[in-house]
C-alpha cells in the first residue's frame, strides 16, 4: 500500500465493500461521460464539460479526499486508489441479530476506522439466532459477541441452578 | 300221614302174602299125608291146589276190587300231590333261601366291588386333585416368579428411563432454555439498543482485531 492509498480517506457514508464498488463504477461512468465530451469537443475552443449529478457517497468520497470532479489528475488519481482499495482493503464481517439501521452502521463504522483500520469496509449480514450482540469475522479470526454465546457461556450456572430446582422439587 | 298209609298197605300186603304162603304150606302137608292114597288121591290134590288157587285169586280179587284200587289210586293221586305240592314248597323255600343267599351274596359282591371301585374312584380323584393342585401351584410360582422377573425388569427399565430422561433433560435444558430465550427474545433488541455493548466487546478485543487486520 503506497502513500496515496494511505491517505485516502473512506467517507462514513462508504461503508460496505459494495458502496465502494459502486462508488467506483459511478466514478468510472463519470469518468467515461467526461471523456466522452471531451471526444465531441475536441475541435472547440474554450468548450465548458458539463459535470454529471453524482450520488451523496460519491461526493462525500471526493469531499473527504479534497479532490475536485474537473481535476482529472485527482479524479484519476482517485479512481486508482479506489481500484486497490476494491481489491485490497481490509474487511470486518458483522453478523447482527436484527437489520442494522444507517446511523449505527455509521458509528460503527466511525469506531472501526477510527481504532482498527482507517481503509477497513465493513460486510454486513444478518442472522436473527443470534439474538442479540455482533458476530465479528476478520481476515483470520471470528469473534462471537453474540447474546447467543454468551448464554452458552453461562450454560453452566443455568444447569446448576435448574439441578438445584429439581433437587428441591416434590418427587 | 303219607309214610303211615303206606305202612299199612305194605303191612296189608304183607299180611296177605304171609298169609298164602301158609295157605300153600299146610296144602303140601296134606299132601305129603295122603300120599298113601295114590292116584287119586293126587288128583284130587291138584283139585285142591286149583281150588285153592282160585280162592286165592278171588280173594285176591276180591281183596284188590276195583274201588279199592280206585281208592288206592286216589289217594296215590292225592298223595303223590301232596307230596310234590310238599315238595314245591320245600323246592320254593330252598329256591327263596337260596335267592335270598344270591341277593346277599351279589349285595356283598356289589357293595365289595363298588366299595373299591370307590376307593379306587376317590383315590385316582384324589391324586388328580393333588397332581392338579401341583399344577396349579407350579403354574402359580412360575407366574409369581414371571410377575416378579417382569416387575423387576419394568421397574429396572423404568429407573433406566427415568434416568435416561434425566440425563437427557439436564443435558438439554440448557438448550431448552436457551432456545426459549432466543425464540422470545429474538426481535426484541435493535441494534441502536445493543451499540454500546457491542463496542465495549469490540473495544475489548481491539488488540486482537488490529493485528488481524494490519496483516
Amino acid at each position: 500500500m503506497n502513500e496515496a492509498d494511505k491517505s485516502f480517506v473512506l467517507p462514513p457514508a462508504l461503508v460496505t465493500h459494495a458502496d465502494l464498488a459502486r462508488a467506483l463504477r459511478e466514478l468510472e461512468a463519470i469518468e467515461n461521460d467526461l471523456e466522452a465530451q471531451r471526444v465531441r469537443t475536441r475541435e472547440k475552443e474554450g468548450a465548458h464539460y458539463r459535470l454529471p449529478s453524482m450520488s451523496r457517497m460519491l461526493s462525500d468520497t471526493l469531499e473527504s479526499n479534497n479532490v475536485e470532479l474537473g481535476d482529472d489528475q485527482a479524479r484519476m488519481g482517485l479512481m486508482t486508489v479506489m481500484r486497490h482499495l476494491k481489491d485490497h482493503a481490509p474487511i470486518l464481517h458483522l453478523t447482527f441479530a436484527s437489520d442494522a439501521d444507517p446511523a449505527s452502521l455509521r458509528k460503527l463504522t466511525e469506531w472501526v476506522r477510527g481504532t482498527l483500520h482507517p481503509q477497513a469496509l465493513l460486510a454486513i449480514g444478518l442472522q436473527p439466532s443470534l439474538v442479540g450482540g455482533v458476530y465479528v469475522r476478520t481476515p483470520n479470526h471470528v469473534h462471537d459477541f453474540s447474546l447467543r454465546a454468551h448464554l452458552q457461556e453461562k450454560e453452566g450456572i443455568m444447569v446448576r441452578e435448574l439441578e438445584k430446582a429439581l433437587k428441591g422439587a416434590p418427587q | 300221614m303219607t309214610i303211615e298209609w303206606l305202612a299199612f298197605i305194605l303191612g296189608a300186603l304183607a299180611a296177605v302174602f304171609l298169609g298164602f304162603i301158609w295157605v300153600i304150606i299146610s296144602v303140601n302137608r296134606l299132601q305129603n299125608g295122603g300120599g298113601k292114597k295114590g292116584k287119586d288121591g293126587k288128583k284130587s290134590v291138584n283139585d285142591l291146589d286149583k281150588a285153592y288157587s282160585d280162592i286165592a285169586e278171588e280173594d285176591v280179587n276180591h281183596l284188590f276190587n276195583k274201588e279199592f284200587r280206585e281208592e288206592l289210586r286216589n289217594r296215590g293221586r292225592l298223595r303223590f300231590e301232596k307230596v310234590v305240592d310238599e315238595n314245591a314248597m320245600f323246592l320254593k323255600q330252598d329256591l327263596d333261601m337260596t335267592i335270598s343267599q344270591l341277593n346277599e351274596y351279589m349285595k356283598e359282591q356289589i357293595s365289595s366291588k363298588l366299595d373299591n371301585e370307590f376307593a379306587e374312584y376317590a383315590k385316582a380323584m384324589k391324586e388328580a386333585q393333588e397332581l392338579t393342585l401341583a399344577i396349579l401351584k407350579k403354574t402359580a410360582d412360575e407366574a409369581e416368579a414371571q410377575r416378579q422377573s417382569l416387575n423387576e425388569g419394568l421397574q429396572k427399565s423404568v429407573a433406566a428411563h427415568e434416568a435416561g430422561l434425566l440425563k437427557a433433560f439436564e443435558m438439554n435444558m440448557a438448550a431448552i432454555v436457551e432456545h426459549y430465550v432466543l425464540e422470545a427474545l429474538g426481535d426484541q433488541f435493535d441494534l441502536k439498543q445493543q451499540l454500546p455493548y457491542i463496542i465495549e466487546q469490540m473495544e475489548a478485543n481491539k488488540q486482537a482485531m488490529m493485528e488481524d487486520m494490519r496483516l
